[in-house]
């Protein structure tokens, strides 16, 4: 039985450029807005305004975790035969 | 040559080719960013955990400082409260007020002084300038304004204490700087 990837890799064998491209964007894209969070959590929390430290911590987690599923569409690369 | 005749089969158990090790592929990379991007949730994670669950300690009582005639008009002096390492800066203002702020530049943590006549403390470091009277941020890239103490005067001695707004009082003589 098939997976997505294998699948993907039959059907569009050029399309991994794309692919890995727009992963890569997404991942930078998402370090990014947690970087933004912790900075925003860490200033006000110095500040004495912990209201935003959990909400920031739950968006920063979501963000991760949609990046960890994402690892799943990663192209594999050409198969190595031994 | 001599090379030849060592053993060579440490090589079989590490079979990493120089090219693989210098390389890093798209692959590689983007696993690295899910990686740092856990670590910037863990990290996010420390700080609600630490300022929800374990804020930092209050100062409790009030600490001797200094005698009243130690300090000049204008001068200042460094202290620190016994059981703690943070550095505090005393001032005795021009208009005879005493001030107590922490001496660490609330941007990188060097330490402020205070420009004698001006009503400024200044960061050397990066040029931040903080209001004497208050300790709010007036110039430079401080994000916040300077921790601040309260100062109570016991005839001849000064003494600190925990900072509460309310202890705040302004000052009738107090003159407007621009």
């Amino acid at each position: 039985m098939s997976n997505f990837r294998e699948a993907q890799n039959q059907a569009h064998p050029n399309k991994t450029n794309t692919l890995m491209l727009a992963l890569i964007m997404i991942l930078i894209l998402n370090v990014s807005i947690q970087v933004w969070l912790l900075y925003t959590a860490l200033n006000n929390a110095l500040e004495k305004n912990t209201d935003i430290a959990f909400p920031s911590f739950i968006a920063s987690s979501i963000l991760f975790l949609i990046g960890f599923g994402w690892l799943y569409f990663l192209p594999s690369g050409p198969r190595v035969t031994k | 040559m001599a090379t030849d005749k060592k053993d060579n089969h440490w090589k079989e158990d590490f079979p990493v080719y120089q090219l693989e090790s210098t390389q890093v592929s798209r692959r590689d990379f983007a696993k690295f960013l899910c990686l740092v991007s856990g670590g910037l949730a863990v990290g996010s994670g420390y700080v609600a955990i630490k300022a929800n669950f374990f804020p930092p300690d209050k100062m409790v009582g009030e600490h001797f400082v200094c005698k009243k005639h130690e300090l000049p008009v204008g001068g200042t002096r460094s202290f620190v409260i016994n059981g703690s390492t943070i550095p505090y800066i005393l001032i005795r203002m021009e208009n005879d007020e005493f001030r107590a702020y922490e001496q660490k530049c609330t941007h990188l943590s060097c330490a402020v002084f205070y420009k004698p006549g001006s009503g400024k403390i200044e960061c050397p470091c990066h040029n931040g300038l903080f209001d004497a009277f208050t300790g709010e941020v007036l110039a430079g890239p401080p994000p916040r304004p300077l921790p601040r103490l309260t100062v109570v005067i016991k005839g001849e001695e000064v003494y600190v204490k925990d900072f509460k707004p309310d202890n705040d009082k302004p000052d009738p003589n107090r003159q407007s700087r621009s």
